[in-house]
């Protein structure tokens, strides 16, 4: 029983690398389309808030495996054939950075116009007061959000099962099948349930950092 | 030398006309009150002063150069404190002071520190060095938004309402340190509605109302002796607030 369990867990480590892939590359750019989708957003340029707005209600409007289904399954037929794992990356990057497009504007703006007049006055440029006043404090109120969204990502993450994705949740479902055992199940829910523990603590900690002021 | 020279500036928010064509001049070394009652145009003067408003007509120049012309560069000769402080509340006091010497002067960071620690000796805040804004008092936040104003050596500071948003107990520490740059002789314009330092410190008063400055005169003058029934009227009203708030 104990090898079996041990046996399985490496088996299924093994395929929580896909996921471990998957998270960091969505965890990355999706924050970058994040912060330049929000920075557009508020930039009062009516053609690109438009372009933002379609952007978000579309990709934060609709299911995510839909989205997956769409970039896998839908794009050959106009041609264009991915392999899974960029398809699963491009979708999972344009539908978080969708939400990550709404947290951060939402986030921005609700600094106060205060700090843009104290930084003008100061004779700071644009980019200087978004890097180190607005940004910085913007920061500090997505957090919550954030760690929501990062939780959601692990667990999103097992939809690229459904294409053929060799992900933590493939590896699970592939030992059920071939042992007939519902251990595989119960292991993958462990690993999962750690994942995100070790994510939210990193962000408990994160919000601790920024609790020194306010 | 004339610091501040306003031409017949008109400045709208939509349909409501908020300048009405200003004119007037500021010599260096002086400190002007802007007095008048709440809608009358005194905060818009100011922010149009700095180009936080930009104006609709009329011509500003500042220490001789036309802001048209100069662009930024003629705000850059102003300081700012706000009635709401606009401490940045992520950067320690230390840090709100030499932030913008440093990134937009180029300063070096322990030069811009030194003159900082300098100037919260003078504002009389050496122990909050290390503080954040939401660990100070609102007169404390206030000193240390004058400091963080001064620390980019204005030849003009600007002061919208600095002590209306403080409890009543606070405001004397600020208009302390209000008092003592007027000795200094840095050129200063204050939006206030504390008459009695209006009184006591400025060179000039300025009346303002329905986005006119109707009244431009020694402080003297328009307190004991005010021109119109206007002015009359309003420091009756204001003054009478005071004594019963007290």
């Amino acid at each position: 029983m104990f090898d079996y369990i041990i046996n399985v867990s490496g088996y299924i480590l093994e395929g929580s690398i896909v996921t471990f892939q998957l998270y960091f590359v969505t965890a990355i750019f999706s924050v970058i389309v994040g912060i330049a989708g929000a920075l557009g957003k508020i930039s009062k340029i009516p053609l690109l808030e438009s372009i933002l707005s379609l952007y978000t209600w579309v990709f934060r409007g609709t299911p995510l495996l839909l989205q997956l289904f769409f970039a896998y399954y839908g794009l050959p037929v106009l041609g264009i054939t991915l392999q899974p794992f960029p398809a699963a990356a491009l979708t999972f990057i344009i539908n978080y950075g969708a939400y990550f497009t709404e947290i951060f504007r939402g986030g921005i703006e609700s600094i106060d116009e205060g700090q843009y007049e104290a930084a003008k006055v100061l004779g700071m440029n644009y980019r200087q007061t978004m890097s180190r006043i607005i940004i910085p404090q913007t920061v500090k109120r997505v957090l919550p959000a954030t760690s929501n969204e990062a939780i959601n990502l692990v667990k999103d993450s097992a939809l690229v099962a459904v294409i053929g994705l060799g992900d933590l949740l493939r590896a699970a479902k592939v030992a059920v099948t071939r042992d007939f055992s519902i251990i595989p199940f119960i292991i993958a829910a462990v690993f999962y349930l750690v994942i995100s523990s070790v994510i939210v603590t990193a962000f408990r900690k994160l919000e601790e950092k920024y609790s020194v002021y306010e | 030398m004339e610091m501040i020279k306003a031409k017949n500036i008109y400045k709208s928010f939509g349909e409501l006309e908020v300048l009405s064509g200003v004119s007037f001049n500021v010599n260096q070394g002086e400190a002007i009150s802007i007095i008048g009652p709440s809608g009358s145009g005194k905060s818009t003067l100011l922010r149009s002063l700095i180009g936080l408003e930009e104006i609709n007509s009329g011509e500003l120049y500042i220490e001789g150069i036309s802001i048209k012309e100069s662009g930024k560069k003629a705000y850059e000769k102003m300081g700012m404190v706000f009635q709401g402080f606009n401490l940045f509340p992520h950067k320690t006091v230390l840090e709100n002071l030499i932030e913008a010497p440093v990134v937009v002067k180029g300063e070096k960071k322990a030069e811009a520190q030194a003159k900082a620690e300098e100037l919260l000796k003078k504002v009389g805040l050496s122990d909050k060095v290390d503080s954040y804004p939401a660990q100070l008092s609102g007169g404390q936040k206030q000193r240390v938004a004058i400091a963080r104003a001064l620390a980019m050596e204005p030849d003009i500071m600007l002061f919208d309402e600095p002590t209306s948003s403080l409890d009543p107990e606070l405001v004397g520490e600020v208009l302390t340190v209000i008092r003592d740059l007027a000795e200094e002789n840095i050129t200063m314009l204050i939006v206030t509605h504390e008459m009695g330092f209006a009184r006591d410190v400025s060179d000039r008063v300025f009346f303002m109302d329905h986005g006119k400055i109707i009244s431009d005169t020694v402080p003297e003058k328009i307190f004991v002796n005010p021109e119109s029934e206007r002015i009359k009227s309003f420091l009756t009203k204001i003054l009478s607030q005071t004594n019963s708030s007290h």
